[in-house]
């Protein structure tokens, strides 16, 4: 129940900040929203066996399922180097970080902007 | 094994093509040929021994073999693509220019073997992969002819695409209804009559996928479009390749859809239109290539007429006029090849006079065209009657049979109009040729000979056409499920078919004779459309959909991107709450308080980072929820993931913080309206979210897969720590991908920075009053540096140690590397200047060290049966497994990139003035303060 009820508020935490200007804010919203799947991850594992999976001669109706821990030590793992490269992202370029600006025309190589951007900032 | 066998050599004959082509030049023709007509000869001397099949095994899990059945239908028209194509490539040794021809050889002779794949597969995705082979092979061939060859490339492929599809679904469908992939196991099923649904709707999907492949009406425009490619193309392509693979797919499936309503209804109608069109077309050209062209599809149009007619007789006779199409369009084609060679046009307005000079080259035209127009005693004329009669005798009611041959009858007549517009457009010498000037000589014997062999063939097998029965009698009975004894004749008595040749002959010499008032009628005559313009206009609607669709989100704004998926998600969440789940009883015991402490906990951290509004705070505050999270991880019994997310944890703040001067100081400011949408959406997801965890989680016992992991985990590795082990182990070829993720995230972030601009400091150095004892950074850091001393070994033991223990305790490569990351930040703070923290440690190599360290070891796997099979080793006590080595691969790669995050992101790339100058004190200056306050 309240593992539930925490995966329900990071992912709406997560998604309200995928709507903000700031790609800093968006990258804290992956960052919460890693948080969540990993919650779920592990509590599709079952939260009412809660010991540890270390050692011979386990009980399997009290100890953890050892498959989703796995999962989510890489992805733990995975996620922060995502976010690095998120970072960079931001703070590299010819704005801050701000996504709300039209890119220009004549940036970095490498950028793309020869998209046609269309007028932005309805939702926000 | 002799039909794969056949087919194999066709195939390395290809590989070779080019080869031969690039080193022998034009004459590798001549060797290309050989091979085609000695696996002629290998499947003629298979085919003495009735139906033969062969099978080996190619998608065993999908049930899917390289099945390959050669029965009297797959023999006419697999020796039609080999013979045709050695005429066509022993013909190009003479036509092509000097030089290199590695693509061209190339691509002709893998059309072959597509060709030769298709006509012998017996199982449908064998078939539609043959068949799609054979529309990129047109396709090449169309395009390589230079930039005019482009747009009718395109057009090709589009239209013969879209056929392909078409076969694909009536593949599909047939798999699913029989059961069966095999063809041969299809067309036996009693689905056909029973399912009146399945046949109806794979009789539209054939026939369109055949009639975009053979050019029939509405799909016809490409064929005459694809005329830009060069003579030996054009041949083969209309006689015996690409056309001719839809008649075959049309043969092939008549045992099971002929007499069906709508196969014949759909296969009588386009062809008959195809017919009148292609023949009226081609009344109307005065390029001999085009004209030519647009004969091919109305010829084509009497072939799936006629096959639409569906019985025995009927497909006998378009067996036959399929071989006598082959060969009379194979020579004419290389024939006016031939004369555009040598004059330099094929425009019948400019040539003239031609025969007297080039007298072999006009008696194999007239010939061939003598065929087509079906002339005594050409295989053409016996083609004729064979499809009159058939026409004639056509099931349903008594007047259509007599209808459909005196339709057909009116379309000969304009047949024999163009094929003496060929002719007599060519060589008269009655016509106006201001260009006769220029001497001309015959062709080289090695030009004609080619053209001349499938002509006289015409000739030879006009004269004793009985010599066709067998093959014409075992296609026959393949294609109707019958057994058919056909006897061909040249003479066979006054029939209906006879007096309606000899009006058609009548008829077509009067209108060669007034051929200038026939002109005259049909030259102002044009279609109110154009199928290319159908092709294009479709083709620009197309991609202007297209446009519009990814307009609908074409933004740089990611914020669309990322909301979009969610607002579907939300949908498809609504709607399986609506439909109802059938759940099993919850097993999970309630919470503890623990639990509910560390929901106020996330609750509260979630809060902050959504109403902070400054970036440092944010990040601060959004760290509460990573804690949380880590001693939840904790409590739920997974010390080691818990270790995982602590350390991550503080490398994310370090790295953010690293690279937070570069931005603004706060967030910029929201309207309330604005958020109002945002925010509805994201309670939506939440609410989602909470409902599908309760709905889908805690409502079964151990996995099977942990209850295995579990029991055996220990004994199988040597491992006590059963979620290393699912690393290390188990799972290791999932480590090892994920591994490769992090190197290429490391990869990026370098790349990223090399190639685009870093944003300046937004903050600048603090002022500070240079006198004061806070200016010295090098004093100021002496607490930490001093801790560190003490810490920094120790935290790189720990690494080590974590790293050593990870098989049998909390720890492992991911947790050890994590570690020693967390050491090299504690050094980069303690550091009192930029340059001394200027860390230059060799990153790149340390990840490529790691993805190569956990490769190599699985490749060691082998010596233990498999990929990443774990080695174990005793010595004495000591268990030692390679797993170890494996994790010393995980740790590199990790801590290559948390150091590549350190050194590239925390210090700006033009190095400061050294801080020795900077700090010197300058008391003889004193500072702008000190003047104010003096």
């Amino acid at each position: 129940m309240s593992i539930a009820i925490a995966a329900g508020v990071l992912v709406a935490g997560a998604v309200y900040l995928f709507s903000r200007r700031e790609m800093l804010r968006v990258i804290l919203g992956f960052v919460l929203l890693s948080h969540a799947v990993n919650l779920i991850i592990i509590a599709a594992g079952g939260t009412d066996r809660r010991d540890e999976p270390i050692g011979g001669d386990l009980d399997p109706s009290l100890v953890a399922d050892p498959l989703p821990q796995a999962f989510v030590l890489t992805a733990i793992v995975i996620a922060f180097a995502i976010t690095i490269v998120m970072l960079v992202l931001a703070v590299t370029g010819r704005h801050d970080d701000d996504m709300s600006q039209p890119p220009q025309r004549d940036s970095e190589p490498g950028t793309q902007a020869s998209q046609p951007t269309r007028e932005q900032g309805g939702t926000s | 094994m002799l039909i794969a066998l056949s087919v194999l050599i066709v195939f390395l004959t290809a590989l070779a093509a080019p080869v031969l082509g690039r080193y022998v030049g034009r004459a590798a023709g001549w060797p290309l040929a050989g091979a085609l007509l000695a696996v002629a000869a290998i499947i003629a001397s298979a085919s003495s021994g009735g139906v033969r099949e062969e099978t080996l095994a190619w998608m065993p899990t999908l049930g899917v073999e390289l099945s390959l059945r050669l029965d009297g239908l797959s023999l006419v028209f697999a020796l039609l693509v080999l013979v045709i194509g050695a005429v066509v490539l022993a013909y190009s040794a003479g036509y092509l220019p000097h030089g290199r021809h590695s693509s061209f050889y190339g691509l002709m002779t893998l059309f072959a073997a597509a060709m030769l794949l298709l006509v012998l597969a017996d199982d449908v995705v064998v078939l539609f992969v043959a068949w799609e082979a054979t529309t990129l092979c047109s396709f090449f061939l169309i395009a390589r002819s230079g930039a005019g060859g482009r747009e009718p490339a395109i057009r090709t492929l589009l239209v013969t695409v879209l056929g392909g599809l078409a076969l694909l679904s009536a593949a599909v469908v047939m798999a699913v209804g029989v059961g069966s992939t095999r063809i041969s196991t299809i067309l036996a099923d009693g689905i056909w009559a029973e399912d009146a649904a399945f046949t109806a709707t794979v009789a539209a999907l054939l026939g369109i996928a055949a009639f975009t492949k053979s050019a029939q009406f509405p799909f016809q425009a490409w064929l005459p479009d694809s005329m830009v490619a060069i003579t030996p193309v054009s041949a083969y392509l209309h006689a015996a390749a690409m056309v001719k693979a839809g008649i075959y797919l049309l043969f092939r499936f008549s045992p099971a859809l002929a007499g069906v309503p709508l196969w014949s209804s759909l296969l009588v109608t386009a062809g008959l239109i195809t017919a009148a069109l292609g023949s009226i077309a081609a009344l109307k050209r005065h390029d001999l290539k085009e004209l030519l062209a647009y004969s091919t599809i109305s010829q084509l149009g009497f072939l799936v007429a006629m096959i639409g007619v569906g019985t025995p007789e009927a497909l006998a006779a378009a067996i036959v006029h399929t071989i006598a199409h082959a060969l009379f369009k194979s020579s004419l084609f290389l024939a006016v090849g031939v004369i555009d060679h040598t004059v330099g046009t094929r425009d019948i307005r400019k040539l003239g006079g031609v025969g007297a000079r080039m007298p072999v080259t006009a008696t194999i035209t007239i010939l061939a065209a003598a065929s087509m127009a079906g002339i005594p005693p050409l295989l053409g004329f016996v083609s004729k009657e064979s499809l009159l009669d058939a026409f004639w005798e056509a099931p349903g009611a008594a007047w259509l049979g007599p209808m459909l041959a005196i339709l057909i009858a009116v379309f000969a007549v304009f047949t024999f109009a163009y094929c003496a517009r060929l002719v007599i457009g060519a060589f008269s010498s009655t016509a106006d040729h201001p260009d006769s000037a220029t001497p001309l000589q015959e062709a080289s014997p090695l030009l004609w000979l080619p053209v001349a062999l499938p002509a006289v063939a015409g000739l030879v097998l006009g004269l004793v056409p009985g010599a066709l029965d067998g093959l014409v009698s075992g296609a026959a009975t393949a294609a109707s499920g019958t057994t058919v004894d056909k006897h061909l004749s040249l003479w066979h008595g006054v029939t209906p078919a006879l007096i309606l040749s000899v009006l058609v002959i009548t008829a077509g010499v009067l209108m060669a004779v007034g051929r200038r008032r026939v002109d005259a009628v049909l030259q102002p005559l044009h279609w109110p459309w154009s199928g290319l313009a159908v092709v294009d206009s479709v083709r620009a609607g197309t991609e202007r959909l297209g446009a519009w669709v990814g307009g609908l989100t074409a933004t740089t704004s990611p914020r669309r991107h990322l909301l979009i998926p969610i607002l579907c998600l939300l949908g498809l969440a609504l709607a399986a709450g609506m439909g109802g789940l059938d759940l099993a009883e919850r097993v999970t015991g309630p919470s503890t308080a623990l639990d509910w402490g560390l929901l106020v906990l996330v609750l509260a951290g979630v809060a902050g980072a959504v109403a902070s509004r400054t970036r440092i705070t944010a990040v601060v505050v959004i760290g509460v929820v990573g804690f949380a999270i880590t001693a939840w991880f904790y409590s739920l019994g997974a010390a080691d993931v818990a270790m995982t997310q602590l350390l991550v944890e503080i490398l994310t703040v370090v790295v953010m913080v690293l690279l937070l001067r570069r931005l603004p100081r706060t967030f910029a400011k929201q309207t309330r309206r604005g958020a109002i949408v945002p925010a509805l959406i994201a309670v939506g997801a939440g609410i989602a979210t909470t409902a599908a965890v309760m709905a889908l989680t805690g409502r079964r016992s151990l996995s099977n897969a942990g209850d295995y992991y579990v029991r055996e985990g220990e004994s199988e590795t040597g491992g006590a720590n059963i979620v290393n082990t699912i690393l290390v182990d188990f799972r290791a070829l999932d480590t090892l991908g994920e591994l490769t993720v992090l190197g290429i995230a490391g990869l990026t972030i370098v790349i990223l920075l090399r190639v685009r601009r870093e944003l300046d400091d937004r903050q600048p150095e603090p002022p500070i009053d240079r006198s004061q004892a806070l200016a010295d950074a090098l004093a100021n850091s002496v607490f930490t540096r001093t801790l560190t001393r003490l810490v920094g070994p120790l935290t790189v033991l720990l690494s080590v140690i974590l790293l050593l223990r990870g098989h049998q305790e909390p720890g492992g490569g991911f947790i050890a590397a994590l570690m020693g990351g967390a050491g090299f930040a504690l050094l980069y703070l303690a550091a009192p200047t930029d340059d001394v923290a200027r860390l230059r440690q060799p990153f790149l190599v340390l990840i490529g060290a790691g993805v190569l360290v956990a490769t190599v070891t699985g490749l060691l796997g082998y010596l233990n049966g498999s990929f990443l099979a774990t080695l174990h080793l005793y010595v004495g006590s000591l268990h030692l497994t390679s797993a170890l080595l494996f994790d010393i691969g995980v740790y590199l790669a990790v801590i290559g990139v948390v150091l590549a995050a350190m050194n590239l992101l925390g210090l700006p790339r033009t190095p400061r003035p050294p801080l020795a100058e900077d700090a010197t004190p300058a008391p003889a200056q004193p500072t702008e303060e000190e003047v104010a306050r003096s």
